[in-house]
Parts: C-alpha cells; structure tokens; sequence
C-alpha cells in the first residue's frame, strides 16, 4: 500500500504547489524560437525565378508559371499542403522566400490555403521578427561564399 | 567482438578475428550458392527459390545468423527478387545477405517462415506490395492493403495513376461468421479498434474471446499505409527524402529516423560526416530518444491509469521541455528535417552558452523528474500487480521474431545498435546498455525509464565537447555535390538503434539521383508481430497493457 | 438520548398549516412530502451539476499541473450552462437492434436510485425528508439497484464492449456490497439503531480532548479501521478508480455507456456523480457525524463533507491505475470480506464488553 500511498502523495504535492505548465493562449502569446518553421513570405523584388525552390520541393507544392519570354507570371505556394521542410529557403540564393516563425493563419476551405504571388507576400510576421536576421545566414555549402550581407527590403 | 561460441563444442562457421569469412560460409552451404554479389554492408548469396529453407536453416544452426533483419523485394526488368538480410544478435557488424531471384511470369519462392518467425510479417509484405509469392508460408495474405486490392503497387506494370475504391462490403472479413470460431462456441468475436482509444493509432486487432480471455488475436495493420517507400523512391537522394524520414515515428524519434536515411545514405554514396557534426548529431538524436520514451511511457500510464490522469500529463509536460530544445535548435518541434547528407543543417543557436545552459539544465532536472515517475509508476503496488507476469516475451522468442529495442532488452537480449555497431559519436562516450530480465511488462516500462537516465549521461557529454571544441573546427556539413548519383546496381542495408529498435533501410540505386528501391525495416512491424505470442490466454486488460508496453506507432508500422 | 428528529416534511406540513391547510390530513402530508423531496433533489442536482461539468476538471488540472476551464463566467462555472446546452442538444441516436424498454430505462434507474437514497440522509438544519426506522437498510438497499441499472445498460445495447462493460460492473457491484454492508453494520452496533437520525445523534459529544482542540464522538476516529474499509468499498460501488473498469475508457471503449447519447448520456454523467455524493453521504452520515461541527450550519458542513469525499475519489482517479477485473473480484471476496467480518466480530466484541 506504500507505493499507492506515495503516488498519491505525489500527485497532492503537484496540486498544492499551484504551478501550471500550460499558457492562456491567446493572451499569453507563445515565444517561439528564431528557427521556427512557419509560413512562407515571399518577395518578388528579390526572386530572380531561377526556379531551385521549385525543383527541390519534396511534394511539389510550389508552381511556378512562365510566361513566353521566361519572366515570371505566378509563383503559388500551397500553404496546406506544404510540409515546412525548409528546403525552398535554403536553395533559394536570394532569400526571396522565406519561412517566417507566423503559425497563426486560417483558411475556409482548402483552396483557400493555395497563397498565390500576393497573398505570399502579404504575410505578417509574427510579432514583428523577421526571421533572416534572428537566424545568422548559414548558407556557406549552399552558395559558396557566401560570405556577403544579404539586405533584406 | 568478433570471436564467439555458441555453445563450447562448436564455434560459428565462418567467424574470424577479422570478421566474417565469406569464403567459408560458401563452402558450407556449397551447392546451393548459385553466385555471389558484392552490396555495400556484405556479400549476398544468390541460391534456388525453392531452397530457402534448407540455406536458412543450415545459415541459422552451423554459422549463428540468428536475427532475420528484414526482407526486401524489389522487381528488376527481368526478374523478382527477395533479399534475406541476415545478421546475428551477439554482433550485428556480421552480415549476410540470402538473394532469391525468381522469374517473372512465375515469382514463386519458398517461405523462410518456418526458420524465422519475422518472415511471416515481413514476406506477407513482400506478397502485397511486390507480389512475390511465398510456397508454404503458414498464412499468405494481404497485409497492408485492403483484401480486395487489385495489384501489387510497387511492381513494375502497376498503374500507377489509376485509382482504386475498396468499399467497405467489399473488405471481406476473414472470420466469415463473426460470431464464433468453429472448434468452441462458448467464443465470441470481438473487433478491436481501429476506431479506439488505446490502440495507439489505428490498429484493429481481431480478438476472439472466451469470457474475459483472448483465445486468439490477430492484428490487422495498413490504415495508416501511405506509402512512404514509394514516396522516397521519387525524391532525390540529397534533400527530398530527408523530411520523410521524421513521419515515420512520429512520436517524436524523428532524428533517429533520419539517421537512418542518412547513414544508408551517406554509406552508398560514400560520403564522411565531419566529427563536429557527429556529436550534433549525437546529442540531438539523444535528446529524440528521451522524448519518444516520455511519451511511451505515458501513454502506458494512459492505457494502465484511465485518462485525465497524472502520468501521461507529467510526461508529455516533460516531452514538451524537450520539444522546446529541439524547436530552438532545428526549427520544428515534432518533424525536424536537421540532418543533411553529410552533415547536419544547422549548428547550435547563438549564443551558444546559452543554450547549452538550457540543455544542461534540463538533464539536472530529469533525475527528480524520474524519481516521480518511479513514485507514480514503478512503486505502485497496484500497477505492479497488472503489470509483473503478464505479456511475457521469453527471449527466444523475441528472437525469433526479430524484436529489438526496449521489447528485446526487457526480456534480457542484449542487443543495442548504438554499442555493437557504432555510428555516429557512440563509441567515444561513456555509457551502458540497459536491460532487463523480466520479460514482462514491468520490465518494458523500466528498461524505457533507465534508458531515459543513458540517454541523459550521453547528452552531458556531448554538451561537455561542444562547449570545448575549437571555433576554427566546427564543420557542420561535408562538400556534398547538389546532386547525388551513386554509382548504379549499389545495395546497401544499414540499420540504426531508433526509439523502438532497429530501424533498417535499404538502398538500391541505378545511376539516377533518385533511389530505384527504398525499402525500410521498422521495428514496430516486427515488434507488433509478438503480441499474439504475448497475450494468448490472457485478459482484455492484460492485452491492452502489452500493446502498450510494446510501443507501436502506427506510422512506422504501416508506413 | 434517543430523539425524534423533525423531518423536512413535518416541517413543511406545518408551514402549510399554519398557510391555512390541515395539518394532520394525508393529503397535506403528502403534498408536504413532495415538496421536501423536490428541495432535497434541487440541492443534490446543485451539487452534481456543479461537480460534473465543473469541479471536476477543475481539481484534475490541478493535479496535472493545468489551467482548465477558465474561459466562460467566473472562474469558468458557466461552463456547466454551456456543457448542458451542448450535451442535451446532440443527436440521440438508438443502436438498431437496442432492447427499447430496458434501453431507455437504464439510465434513469441509475440517477433516480440514487436521488431516492438522498430521501432518508439527514443533511442538518432539519433538512430529512423522511426519518424510517430502518434508515440505513433502505439506503443501501436502493443504492444497489444501480447495479440492475448498470446491467440493463450493458445487455440492452446490442454492443459487445457494453456486454463486457455491464458483466463487469454487476461482478465488481455483487463483490463490494457485502463489505460495504458489513462494514455499515459495524457502525449500527456502536449506535444501537438503523435510524440515521440517531446514528448521527450517537456521534455527538468528545471523544477525546487535546488541549483546546476536542476531537468529537465521530466513529471515523473510534474505529479508524472501519473507516478506511467502507471508504474504499465505496469506490468500488460507485466505480472510481482504482475500480472504475466496468467503464474502462482505454479497454472497452465507454463499457455499458457506449451506446448512450445526448440525454440519455447526460443522466449517466449526472447519475454517477449523484451516486458519488450519495456515497459521500452516507460516509459522512455513518462515520463523520453527519451534519454535526462548529459554528456554522449543519447543512453547510455537511456540503463540506461530501464534497471531501468527492475531492478524495477525484484524487485517487488521478493518481492510482486500475485494478484488473480479476483482481479486483479476488480482493473483494478474499480480502474485503474477510477484513469487514473480522471488523465487524471486533467490534461486536468491544461493544459486549465495555457497554
């Protein structure tokens, strides 16, 4: 009967002591890490439609269509179906798109969650952070020296 | 390491100081060796389809092979073949692998279940997604996919963009008269799952009771079946692959899954992991591993307790912290994508002290937090009462099955991938394997709780080096060229120690950069294969409670 | 010493007679009768409806380290107003081949055996709607037709996880009610009388005094033993862990409760609380002197000792596993009843010889 009477003990000290664990969301607003994988903010003035981000999609979620003369006509991005992998953010060479740490976003339906060029880039950060700076560019295997500042707008 | 007796009159055929012998082994199985490949972890033996047993049985007796790790089937342009991957529980560095062409208008082979116990699951497999068929399996019949499919998906004239509806009249149920098994009438046919609240996922297992007894059980798996072996066999190798491997066991062991892609990998493409990045790798696949076992254990507490009770909230408080750590580290708390080929995606977050202090001061607090568990759990009187004696695993047959991880160890094999093949920064640390010799229940839930204090103890030192290791030498990522072709016609099988056992893959590549055949061998699969064993004569309760202990996750399971 | 304690029902007879009405005719009595049960079952169905929806979550994320309902009303109390709404207003769905009667008069066996026990429980302040010379005979004999209740559910529903449900609850029911029975017998030795009235009577004045703290007359202090073996053969009679598997959430779905939807689903809910705080009674009846403390009103202490056993039957669901459907018979009869005879011989013993 001791181990019984042990946990149960255990389990009145936790009651007594008053501490929660959990948050009143939403008025306790989470502090999420610079690292945080959220939605995608795209920058047209940045993308050069070189189409990496395309390519290494592990679910083809970006669609990227071209006009004739090869210059970009829409860049989709289907926010529901995208995994958060990361992977578009470290091919793109320019940081045209980024995942922001922003989780709070809705949709009706699921073709609402298909974010078309200016949806993408319309996308609030969260809390005001915008991520490139609280992540330290870590893109030397990726472009080589890439040594340079990269000045977000 | 590499001298053993089984018993002390006869010594394992092929075994030398310097590993295995090939050669010998040849000679012992003499005529059935047809030819002899050369994969990347061993050589293959290619014999007859219709001598797998006999090859099997004399490889299991006279040379000790006594864990059938897995059984991969892949269909070349000309022919099927299934491969045997043969290790042995003592040492897992000696490796075998039986290779079974057959023809492919015909593709009949001999079942190895008769040797092996794991081949029943493994060649069900096999039949339904390969379409191999296996001459005097015990039960062939469709293991994932519903009875009534059509086809068999991974073969080569499958249509692939053709859809299929398996209605839900047309699922046949295999117990026809659902109510009674034909020898006893006093039995009654109870479904359970896979619409329920303790089968960890969606599992239905098919119970035939008499009273409160389980008189037979037969687990019916493949409701979570998404084809990831197909799916990672349309990724490239460099990074499409790489997020999959976390949605395998999601519970979260995602960085070990990834090790495991990225070892076979980074094996058949022969590519070196600088050191720092091993002991990243290290120190976050540890820091999976506690959280995995957390919730393992609370979700025991959940089927043994009742819900709203304490042990499963206190655990996933627990597991929270740690997803804390990941998120600050990888970026996502539950599907991570850190590890790259070659390397990891990320160092530690700056400041580095920082978030060293946070680590370090999570494993100081984990000693008090397990004494609760101990309190809650392990001292009480009651759960002990349910849980010592009952799911009992004996060792031999845990063996047989091919069941690794916790559920080994806590019927007292010996078996840890992290020691007896090392990878990663394992071999440089200081710590103990845990096991157990009770064989039931209680001894499943102790081994995950000790295992929780190991995996602490590595973390500790992992945190030590990383704070003393020189700036200049922090590379975290080896020059891997963006895209990655391996050389073409290379196997490769390669298992890592995951949170619930061995999770092996296998590799076979063409020349392209993406993988040709992707097969993974999940410890849960083969663990969930034991619960029969475990729980025939026993109660509903008892049932639930070893189904608990075993630790399934049903992603990982059904893939 | 042994006095006729005026009863709720009395009380209101001659309100109404005082209203006008003859006091002494049936009818009147009657009409008093009634409206002192409504009074008592409005307080009981208060109490339970707080518990449920309320109390209950609250003192589980306690222990489990959470904030639970917070959201609606002060401190989260109109949640009990949204969780009625929302339950009554489900759907009611009937399992095809359900047996009807007994399908739609379990769950009203359930909650109303135990209202009807509450009738005779002396809750202080003159709330008794009734005072039987057999008191406690009455209580636990209507306490037990939950058991039928429990059984109709699980066989009525054409479902065989209830089946297993209701098997077992009946099993664990018939295990548990002789201790339970006992171990009330005990006490009715020490108070010389089934009538609850003077069982709570005979708790009155000090056991002993230390200091300036006088601990009462209780039979939880005379007899601690008795104490602790009727406290937890009421867990088992009202299925809280450690004996809650005749509706073991992660085994056999919701047990006899799985087919039961909307209200059907609200009166199973209401009605085990209701039969928690019945247990609480009788608890505080049989060994916490009733209504009986200081300064405040009986009927306030009396809430306060049942809803102790309440935090206690809470506290012990959070903290304690579930004992197998096997075990728990073998320690109802090999233990339990064992324990409870012994008890009940000692007592008998003392009383023969210091009386």
């Amino acid at each position: 009967m001791i181990g019984v009477l042990k946990g149960m003990a255990t389990t009145m000290k936790h009651a007594l002591d008053g501490k929660t664990f959990t948050v009143e969301y939403p008025e306790t607003a989470p502090e999420v890490s610079p690292r945080f994988r959220g939605v995608h903010k795209y920058s047209q003035e940045r993308c050069i439609w070189c189409r990496q981000c395309e390519n290494v999609c592990p679910n083809d979620t970006i669609q990227i269509v071209m006009d004739d003369q090869r210059n970009g006509e829409q860049y989709n991005l289907h926010v529901g179906q995208c995994i958060y992998c990361r992977l578009c953010e470290e091919v793109c060479p320019t940081d045209a798109i980024v995942l922001t740490q922003n989780f709070e976003f809705v949709g009706d339906t699921k073709d609402d969650l298909a974010y078309d060029k200016e949806e993408l880039k319309n996308v609030p950060w969260y809390k005001d952070i915008d991520p490139l700076e609280s992540r330290e560019p870590d893109r030397g295997s990726w472009i080589g020296e890439g040594e340079g500042e990269v000045d977000y707008q | 390491m590499s001298l053993q007796e089984r018993s002390p009159a006869e010594p394992d055929v092929g075994v030398t100081e310097d590993g295995l012998d090939y050669d010998e082994l040849a000679d012992l199985l003499g005529d059935h060796v047809l030819d002899r490949e050369e994969h990347v972890n061993a050589e293959g033996f290619v014999i007859r389809p219709d001598e797998v047993e006999d090859v099997l049985s004399t490889l299991k007796e006279r040379a000790g092979f006594d864990h059938l790790s897995a059984v991969t089937a892949q269909e070349y342009d000309d022919r099927y073949e299934s491969i045997y991957h043969l290790k042995k529980y003592d040492d897992p560095t000696q490796e075998l692998s039986v290779v079974v062409p057959t023809s492919s208008e015909e593709p009949v082979s001999q079942s190895g279940a008769s040797v092996f116990d794991t081949a029943d699951w493994h060649e069900r497999e096999a039949y339904d997604l390969v379409g191999i068929e296996y001459d005097q399996h015990p039960d062939l019949r469709r293991i994932l996919l519903p009875e009534t499919w059509q086809g068999h998906p991974l073969s080569n004239e499958y249509n692939q963009t053709q859809p299929q509806v398996v209605t839900l009249r047309e699922h046949a149920n295999p117990l026809q008269e659902d109510k009674q098994s034909p020898q006893d009438p006093d039995t009654m046919f109870v479904n359970i799952g896979p619409h329920h609240p303790a089968t960890h996922g969606v599992l239905h297992v098919k119970t035939v009771l008499d009273g409160e007894q389980i008189v037979d059980l037969d687990p019916d798996i493949g409701y979570l079946h998404r084809s990831e072996e197909q799916m990672c066999q349309q990724g490239t190798y460099r990074h499409q692959i790489m997020p999959y491997p976390d949605r395998w066991d999601y519970t979260p062991g995602g960085l070990l899954n990834e090790w495991a892609y990225a070892r076979a990998a980074e094996d058949l493409a022969d590519i070196d992991v600088p050191e720092y990045a091993q002991v990243l790798r290290t120190m976050s696949a540890e820091l999976t591993r506690i959280a995995a076992h957390m919730l393992a254990v609370g979700t025991f507490g959940l089927d043994l307790y009742g819900d709203f009770t304490v042990i499963f909230m206190y655990a996933v408080r627990d597991r929270e912290v740690v997803q804390n750590l990941l998120e600050d580290l990888t970026g996502q708390r539950l599907m991570f994508n850190y590890f790259r080929l070659g390397g990891v995606a990320w160092d530690l977050p700056e400041p580095r002290q920082e978030y060293l202090e946070k680590v370090r001061e999570f494993t100081d607090e984990l000693p008090e937090r397990l004494e609760e568990y101990h309190d809650l759990i392990t001292g009480n009187e009651i759960f002990q009462m349910r849980c010592i004696d009952t799911g009992v695993l004996p060792p031999e047959v845990a063996k047989s099955y091919g069941a690794t991880g916790p559920v080994a160890r806590g019927s007292g094999v010996d078996y840890d991938l992290r020691r007896d093949d090392p990878y990663g920064y394992y071999d440089e640390l200081d710590w103990d394997v845990v096991t157990e010799d009770g064989m039931d229940n209680y001894a499943r839930v102790l081994v995950r709780l000790q295992e929780v204090e190991e995996s602490a103890k590595i973390i500790r030192q992992c945190l030590d080096l990383l704070e003393d290791w020189p700036e200049d030498d922090r590379t975290i990522q080896s020059n891997v060229p963006r895209t990655l072709r391996p050389d073409p016609d290379k196997e490769v099988y390669r298992a890592v120690e995951g949170a619930k056992g061995e999770l092996g893959i296998y590799i076979r590549s063409d020349g392209t950069d993406k993988p040709a055949r992707f097969k993974i061998r999940s410890p849960c699969f083969s663990n969930l294969q034991t619960l029969p064993v475990m729980s025939e004569g026993e109660y509903i309760p008892d049932m639930v409670a070893s189904l608990g202990s075993l630790d399934i996750v049903l992603g990982e399971v059904d893939r | 010493m042994i006095l006729q304690a005026t009863t709720l029902t009395d009380t209101i007879a001659d309100v109404l007679g005082s209203l006008g009405l003859d006091a002494a005719n049936p009818l009147v009595v009657l009409l008093a009768g009634l409206l002192a049960a409504a009074l008592v079952a409005t307080i009981v169905l208060l109490n339970a409806a707080l518990a449920g929806p309320w109390a209950k979550r609250k003192i589980t994320a306690a222990f489990t380290d959470r904030i639970s309902v917070n959201r609606i009303g002060p401190m989260g109390i109109g949640t009990i107003v949204v969780d009625s709404v929302r339950l009554l207003s489900k759907e009611l769905i009937i399992p095809e081949k359900a047996d009807r009667p007994a399908y739609d008069l379990a769950p009203i066996l359930l909650a109303s055996s135990a209202l009807l026990g509450f009738a005779v429980i002396p809750m202080g302040s003159g709330i008794q709607v009734a005072d039987p010379e057999i008191g406690l005979a009455y209580v636990f004999a209507v306490a037990s037709i939950a058991s039928l209740g429990l059984l109709m559910a699980g066989y009525a529903s054409n479902n065989k996880y209830s089946f297993l449900g209701g098997l077992r609850a009946v099993a664990q029911n018939l295990a548990y009610e002789i201790p339970l029975v006992l171990t009330g017998a005990s006490v009715v030795i020490f108070a010389g009388s089934l009538r609850l009235s003077e069982i709570v009577a005979a708790q009155q004045g000090t056991f002993l005094s230390l200091g300036p703290v006088a601990i009462p007359n209780w039979f939880a202090f005379i007899n601690p033993f008795a104490f602790a073996l009727f406290m937890l053969a009421n867990l088992a009679e009202v299925g809280r862990n450690p004996f809650d598997i005749p509706e073991a959430p992660t085994e056999i779905v919701a047990g006899y409760q799985t087919e039961y939807s909307s209200v059907y689903f609200v009166l199973f809910y209401l009605g085990e609380f209701i039969h928690i705080f019945l247990g609480g009674a009788i608890v505080a009846t049989l060994f916490l002197g009733g209504p009986a403390g200081p300064l405040l009103p009986g009927i306030v202490w009396f809430l306060i000792k049942i809803w102790g056993v309440f935090l206690f039957t809470q506290w012990a669901r959070s903290a304690v596993p579930r004992v197998r459907i096997d075990q728990l018979i073998e320690i109802g009869w090999k233990v339990m009843l064992v324990l409870a005879l012994i008890n009940l011989l000692l007592t008998a013993i003392i009383v023969g010889v210091v009386a």
